[in-house]
């Protein structure tokens, strides 16, 4: 293509390609108009007439067709805003390599269907099936997050003026409620003392059934090795409340100590569970363990709150004299 | 990426330059022009503007209700001139205004002695 005029032509059609319908005709014959004008104009200017390659210097300089497009577009609205877009990222590909782990893992664990098609219990035939079913059914997840992220830009669009920032409320987490730990360090205290006198309830009372004190019957191993090692840690757990109490907030020290002792807890519940038996029934022991495995979990999750609330300590730069 | 010492005060001029095309095209607009003869006016007065800058941004202008245009054919093929709607008449002469103040200011702050 030789014709200058003719790559001008075809440079126009590449461009309102991308315009919108009624733009397309005036938009058009002005760019063209312009563009041989300013072909002219250069081809004065070097004193030879106008050619392929001057043509193609001032197509480059006026830049690819679909960019000039957007040029002839006024701005449009942002659908992820970039403070946003690394933790768009994350959830969209993190739901969908999530989905696959859990797809792909089920279709090649999952016995293959005894009618479908004689490759389907191979490596491959399993590959296939999961990445034309859950493989790139997968991708629902992403699709989902931009058409919500769409309807929420559009929303945000329409909304007149965007309100001014305030101040969150200040949340003060080490702040405590004292009526709160009064009744917290109440209950303890009684469900320690329970707990400590369970062994001798035939004792306090005598008056109970005896399957009724045989079902709380501790074993005898759990009770002399294992069950003493709570006893500092609920007395260590009770000072620290006790501190708190007075202090009226949580410090770095205290939160610290709590740390510590839910680790303390942790270790301990862990023995036993994993030592041997707590109660010498069955079914006690049995519901005994299901129980310490929830406190194991509130445990879990208390530690993780307490290092989330523990403030770092910052210390000062050296500086140098 | 980091752009070399000489591409960064490149890409910094355009940016500026980019901040005041609007006043230079509604400055020349005052009188009927063509995209081409705008463009030769603009350089002319020391103002390149690139031809796949301008003639959009006529456009965008004039979609803003900020220039009028019109088909005419005077000595040549028909050519779309435009010029300053009243709104860009009005625009026009605010942004010089502010054009003017933050000159002066920022002659202050460059001419400041460190």
């Amino acid at each position: 293509m030789d014709d200058p005029k003719a790559i001008i032509e075809t440079y126009v059609d590449d461009v309102v390609r991308h315009l919108p319908r009624r733009q397309r005709h005036d938009v058009g014959y002005e760019l063209r108009s312009l563009l041989n004008e300013d072909l002219d104009g250069r081809a004065a200017d070097s004193g030879r007439p106008a050619d392929a390659a001057t043509a193609l210097e001032l197509l480059t300089a006026f830049g690819r067709p679909q960019e000039v497009a957007d040029r002839y577009r006024p701005a449009g609205f942002t659908v992820i805003r970039p403070a946003d877009a690394p933790g768009f990222a994350r959830l969209a590909l993190g739901g969908l390599v999530l989905q696959w782990a859990v797809t792909l893992t089920a279709a090649f664990t999952t016995p293959a269907p005894t009618d479908a098609w004689i490759y389907a219990d191979s490596w491959w035939g399993r590959l296939t099936t999961w990445w034309l079913s859950w493989g790139l059914g997968s991708f629902w997840w992403p699709g989902f997050l931009i058409t919500l992220t769409l309807i929420s830009a559009a929303f945000a669009r329409r909304r007149p003026e965007a309100k001014p920032w305030t101040p969150r409320r200040t949340l003060d987490r080490d702040h405590v409620n004292r009526p709160a730990i009064v009744l917290g360090l109440a209950a303890g205290m009684l469900g320690a003392t329970l707990m400590i006198a369970l062994p001798w309830l035939a004792v306090w009372a005598p008056g109970l059934p005896q399957p009724l004190l045989d079902a709380f019957a501790f074993d005898p191993q759990f009770l002399h090795r294992r069950a003493v090692w709570a006893l500092p840690l609920w007395a260590a757990g009770f000072a620290v409340q006790t501190v708190v109490l007075i202090a009226g907030r949580w410090d770095r020290r205290t939160r610290l100590v709590r740390l510590v002792l839910g680790l303390g807890w942790l270790v301990l519940l862990g023995w036993w569970l994993a030592a041997g038996r707590i109660f010498a029934a069955d079914a006690a022991d049995g519901t005994a363990r299901l129980g310490l495995l929830l406190v194991v979990g509130f445990v879990i999750v208390d530690i993780v709150v307490t290092v989330r609330r523990t403030p770092a300590s910052i210390r000062p730069p050296v500086v140098r004299a | 990426m980091v752009d070399s010492p000489a591409g960064q005060s490149l890409k910094l001029e355009q940016d500026l330059r980019k901040g005041v095309l609007v006043l230079a095209v509604l400055s020349q607009l005052r009188t009927q022009q063509y995209g081409y003869s705008l463009r030769q006016a603009l350089a002319e007065r020391g103002m390149p503007i690139e031809e796949g800058t301008l003639y959009p941004l006529l456009r965008r202008l004039e979609s803003q209700g900020l220039l009028a245009s019109q088909w005419q054919v005077d000595d040549g093929p028909p050519r779309r001139y435009y010029t300053l709607s009243v709104q860009g008449a009005e625009a026009y002469r605010e942004l010089t205004g502010a054009w003017r103040s933050l000159t002066s200011v920022v002659d202050r702050l460059v001419d400041e002695e460190g």
